[in-house]
């Protein structure tokens, strides 16, 4: 109850109003886009949230990543071209839906699927949330270190095909964030007597090389058409005896949606594709499923709009960005000083609640956003794809060099592209390395602070409860993605691929 | 014998190689604790050596397994990679006289250049629209960042005209 009376107060904020609608307009452009991710939409924005206040800022990446849900499904239906990894299943049902000429239709389950699985993705994220982080209000440097370790710990789930370059990528983010000054006596690492790195290197400036400036290059190789909108149709809501028959469908969605949200390394594509094999095993009409059935899109576009809203919890509460886009949304608290988990509800609780806020506009905004974009939606994927690529380049280097007026900020940024380039040619994956990035700090910090307190005794790290509870849980998260991995080899079954949770 | 993994693995090595040649040389002082400056650098640095070593070893033995089930070779997964790196490094040059060229022509004329380049570079064939797409951009992006958002850029040799 005290957090919807807090929330409501910032309902009428319009500086929370304007940062939702003018995220969620963004997102749904970005992520009408195929080959622009989520996390990329996002990453893109990260330079201009310096501008803002922390709420804005936070509210505008976090409605981002909710248009960008929605958006990924126009070009699904219409091109047959998934926006996002996560519309991937909404191509199944929604394009021959297309086809048979209901392109409309489609298009409207999927947003007013959208707008529900956001709804309900914000009401557990609000549920949850908070007790979570009560628990973790009695943290100690050692319980710190064992978070941050059980952040790394995702690593397991998300390195795809081969673990050991999950870890070599992780190690990579934990090699930049040694970069600048020692966390605990102040003297300077790895800065090659450069003033400019004397503070560290900005996360920001990595997520928007890696993420952003990395998709550019591989861009740069394709040439040719890309596939064209050549309908013109209107968004059409689907009337009320169709609207009930989409209710079991979207609820499967918001129950998997929650608990792929919730489960850090899941993502928004495993629970659509999951929700999408759910809803066809429970339909009264399975036969229709591949053949242009609303549960087909209903289903997935319920749950990938859910994710967006409960991947925040295991963020908000702990700290521990499970996916990319959450990740490029720990870079926009950290930009303002901001350290999501346990004390965030403490330190920051308006952030906190004016996030809820935004989102809920955001949701809402998108019912109407939603319909009044799609030309624009059309228009965007239709440009040819030089002229769009020119001017992704130009904003993400404008937007660098706006943070500090410092050219040597874009080096550094090009540089990271670079690397995210070689990493997806040797397919390495990226999550790793943003989480080393983004949770090296804490993890040195913590861990020398630790035993600087305990004399050098290593046992506190045991003797802390709570540092030992969080241990075992990442060993157990460590353990059992190993085991999965022996028992899928043992079967013959291929791992996840190293992309599946790469633009999540 | 060179898979995208033993790739991976001997890049690794080589990374993890020279930061510890770093890490080792960080001046260790009489206030630092035990660990000091150096301690986790070190850790990191020998894991990365260790896992690199890891996958190079996997590389290795999973290409001798694919070549006695297949002799068709590797070759495939590098098809066209030479390509596509030559067409990174284009783009990569020009992000670069970006940077080179920025604080002296200004925000506002370097954009436009940028971004005339960049369409031409990717492949747009109309010259004269490429030109108008870059003129128009820069104008868009120069009036968002500094009237809109207040960003200090810099004016360069439009400096006279308050750009």
């Amino acid at each position: 109850m005290e957090t919807l009376t807090h929330t409501a107060a910032f309902l009428l904020d319009w500086h929370v109003i304007l940062a939702a609608l003018i995220g969620v307009t963004w997102g749904i452009m970005g992520g009408a886009l195929p080959g622009i991710s989520p996390s990329i939409t996002m990453a893109l924005l990260l330079p201009f949230t310096y501008t803002l206040d922390p709420t804005s800022a936070i509210v505008l990446l976090a409605s981002t990543y909710i248009g960008a849900e929605y958006g990924g499904s126009v070009p699904a239906i219409l091109i047959r071209t998934p926006g996002t990894n996560a519309a991937a299943a909404t191509v199944i049902d929604g394009y021959e839906m297309n086809r048979q000429g209901k392109a409309g239709l489609a298009l409207g389950i999927s947003l007013y699927s959208g707008v529900i699985g956001s709804l309900f993705g914000l009401a557990m994220l609000m549920t949850l949330s908070g007790p979570l982080a009560q628990v973790a209000l009695a943290f100690t440097p050692m319980a710190y270190f064992a978070l941050g370790i059980l952040g790394l710990s995702v690593i397991a789930t998300l390195s795809g095909e081969n673990l050991v370059k999950g870890m070599i990528a992780a190690i990579l983010g934990l090699i930049i964030a040694t970069i600048g000054s020692d966390p605990v006596t102040g003297g300077t690492r790895f800065t090659f007597g450069s003033a400019e790195l004397l503070g560290g290197i900005e996360p920001v400036m990595i997520m928007v090389g890696l993420f952003a400036m990395s998709e550019l290059l591989v861009q740069a190789s394709k040439r040719g058409q890309d596939e064209r909108v050549t309908s013109r149709p209107r968004i059409q809501f689907p009337d009320w005896p169709l609207a009930k028959r989409l209710i079991p469908a979207q609820m499967i969605g918001n129950g998997i949606g929650t608990f792929e949200g919730v489960m850090p390394g899941a993502g928004g594509t495993i629970a659509s594709f999951m929700a999408y094999n759910e809803a066809r095993r429970w339909s009264r009409y399975p036969e229709e499923f591949g053949k242009g059935s609303p549960e087909g899109i209903a289903a997935p576009e319920t749950a990938n709009n859910t994710v967006a809203e409960t991947a925040l919890v295991p963020l908000l509460s702990f700290g521990i960005p499970g996916s990319n886009s959450t990740a490029i949304l720990l870079g926009g608290f950290l930009i303002h000083g901001i350290v999501p988990g346990p004390m965030l509800f403490q330190k920051s609780g308006e952030v906190v609640y004016g996030l809820y806020a935004g989102l809920f506009t955001a949701a809402i905004g998108q019912l109407l956003i939603g319909m009044a974009m799609l030309p624009v939606c059309i228009w965007l994927v239709n440009r040819p794809r030089p002229y769009l690529n020119a001017f992704i380049f130009a904003l993400i280097l404008s937007g660098i060099y706006s943070i500090h007026n410092e050219a040597f900020d874009l080096g550094i940024m090009i540089a990271a592209g670079v690397l995210g380039f070689f990493m997806r040619m040797l397919r390495f994956p990226f999550l790793p390395t943003v989480l080393g990035l983004v949770l090296g700090y804490l993890v040195e910090s913590n861990f020398r602070r630790s035993l600087v307190l305990s004399g050098d005794d290593w046992m506190i790290f045991v003797d802390d409860r709570i540092s030992l509870g969080l241990l075992i849980l990442s060993f157990l998260f460590i353990g059992g993605s190993i085991a999965k991995r022996v028992y899928d080899m043992l079967r013959h079954r291929p791992s996840a691929t190293f992309s599946e949770n790469a633009e999540s | 014998m060179l898979t995208r993994d033993f790739v991976g693995g001997v890049a690794s090595i080589a990374i993890g190689t020279v930061y510890l040649y770093f890490a080792y040389q960080l001046r260790i002082s009489a206030l630092d604790d035990s660990m000091g400056p150096g301690g986790l650098p070190r850790v990191y640095g020998w894991l990365l050596v260790g896992l690199g070593a890891v996958l190079t070893i996997q590389a290795i033995v999973s290409r001798r397994m694919a070549m006695a089930s297949d002799a068709t070779g590797g070759r495939d997964e590098w098809d066209g990679q030479g390509r596509k790196i030559l067409h990174a490094a284009g783009l990569l040059a020009i992000g670069t006289g970006y940077v080179l060229v920025i604080e002296t022509l200004g925000y506002l004329l370097s954009v436009a250049v940028l971004l005339l380049v960049t369409t031409l570079y990717l492949g747009a064939g109309n010259k004269g629209r490429a030109l108008a797409v870059a003129v128009l951009g820069a104008v868009f992006l120069w009036v968002m960042f500094v009237i809109v958002l207040g960003v200090r850029m810099p004016s360069g040799v439009l400096a006279s005209l308050g750009l």
